[in-house]
């Protein structure tokens, strides 16, 4: 009676072994997504782009701070256009959305605000979360002043930026009066 | 009363320096921010600053005189003395010639003021509120020129100008009657500030009218003591002020430092 038992133990044991075998097996040659290590930029990228194919994918977001880190180490125009075409590969290559990948690229290094973003009018979409719309519109002048200022040099379209800010800021608060006031 | 020392419109010197020398655009607006109305209420309302200012100067000089002749004379500490407590009351009785004047042409301005500021509600509200999206309106007030950075003559700074009430005005209506050569992003801006501005200066009106009333009680009862209260210099240092001007208001932004030259590459994934 106990060897008929045995015997039909035997299949799910050796099952067990199979998968926890597999599971050993996966877990020694996980990629470690360690960071790049190089200082150059285009080096840099090339280190990232073959970690993100390798299974690194989740880590999108600590890869693009770090790649910022670096090419702050050497803040030249010219970075733009290496974080665009990586941007660029990245949505290519279905790690990434367009729609992710564009914002990615304009948080940083584009004039305009992301968060200043709707489908409908002002008065009935933007007013009633002013204060939110500018405090993530502030959020994003501190990724601006990374990207623009200290990655790419672009002072200019920096303090573009920044007065554009202002402006929202000011046409908002008057444009919020005289909607209330019509109400 | 105290109030009427607040009643200081914050004004946009630095924009207005920056408009008068901006080259004027070809792209006509399809934005209408100011229609005839708004001009012609400026235009008023700058008359209407005028005439107060006219009124006010004399009385506002006679009243330097008096104060200086008050303090010559060594009248501060010596009130019981016959020729300061007389001295004291020409100063009330002028004083409340002041209120007298502001009085009178209040009513005028607050009038002119309000057209102004509901004309600029109902296109602001119309304009900017119901017809633009928020991405529409980052895309008016950046005016086609993210990365030229020749937005830098767009008026945005709010505050005090320093110059004469009508002359702020008259800067005002300049600035609209020739907004058709403007750019849409700067008629935006300029609309909601001088809207704002609009909004505050008649609240203030509204205020300092109502402290008349009790101001001038007050000096009517000070006239039998032949008394000068600090209250009463207060309010004459304030409307100095708001009529013609204040110098130390007079600040200027440093504009920003020399980009890179080298902008000209535009990503694929740029909006």
């Amino acid at each position: 009676m106990n060897l008929k038992t045995n015997r039909k133990a035997l299949p799910g044991i050796l099952g067990l072994a199979t998968a926890l075998f597999i599971l050993a097996s996966c877990a020694s040659t996980a990629p470690t997504c360690a960071g790049p290590q190089s200082k150059n930029l285009n080096a840099a990228i090339a280190t990232a782009q073959s970690s993100l194919m390798e299974g690194c994918h989740a880590h999108f977001d600590r890869y693009y701070d770090d790649l910022l880190a670096i090419a702050e180490g050497d803040p030249k125009p010219e970075n733009k256009r290496a974080f665009s075409e990586f941007l660029v590969w990245a949505s290519d290559k279905g790690l990434l959305s367009n729609r992710q990948a564009e914002d990615y690229y304009n948080r940083f290094f584009n004039v305009k605000f992301m968060s200043l973003k709707g489908d409908y009018n002002n008065c009935s979409h933007t007013c009633p979360n002013r204060q939110k719309v500018l405090l993530n519109m502030e959020r994003e002048l501190e990724e601006k002043e990374r990207g623009l200022l200290k990655v790419s040099l672009d002072n200019e379209g920096y303090y573009r930026a920044d007065q554009l800010f202002q402006e929202v800021e000011l046409v908002l608060e008057a444009t919020c009066t005289a909607c209330a006031a019509g109400r | 009363m105290i109030t009427a020392a607040r009643l200081r419109i914050p004004v946009l010197l630095i924009a207005i320096a920056m408009f008068a020398t901006t080259v004027s655009e070809a792209n006509t607006p399809t934005i209408r921010l100011f229609p005839t109305t708004v001009v012609e209420d400026l235009r008023q309302t700058g008359n209407v600053a005028r005439d107060m200012e006219t009124g006010l100067q004399e009385v506002i000089g006679k009243l330097d005189q008096q104060q200086q002749l008050y303090e010559e004379s060594k009248c501060d500490g010596a009130e019981e003395d016959a020729g300061c407590q007389r001295l004291a009351r020409q100063i009330g009785a002028s004083y409340l010639d002041m209120l007298t004047i502001m009085e009178e042409r209040l009513p005028d301005m607050e009038h002119t003021v309000n057209n102004t500021r509901q004309s600029l509600e109902k296109g602001l509200r119309i304009e900017l509120g119901k017809k633009m999206t928020p991405w529409l309106l980052q895309e008016t007030l950046i005016g086609g020129n993210a990365n030229n950075a020749t937005a830098k003559a767009s008026p945005t700074l709010r505050g005090r100008s320093g110059m004469r009430l009508s002359e702020r005005f008259k800067q005002y209506y300049q600035l609209v009657a020739t907004s058709g050569a403007k750019g849409d992003q700067s008629l935006a801006v300029l609309a909601s500030d001088i809207y704002l501005d609009m909004e505050e200066t008649s609240l203030l009106i509204q205020r300092t009218r109502q402290e008349i009333a009790r101001a001038t009680l007050m000096e009517q009862l000070n006239q039998s003591f032949g008394i000068i209260t600090p209250e009463m210099i207060e309010v004459v240092g304030g409307v100095k002020t708001i009529l013609f001007g204040d110098e130390e208001s007079q600040a200027l932004v440093a504009g920003p430092p020399p980009g890179s030259v080298e902008q000209a590459y535009r990503s694929p994934l740029e909006q």
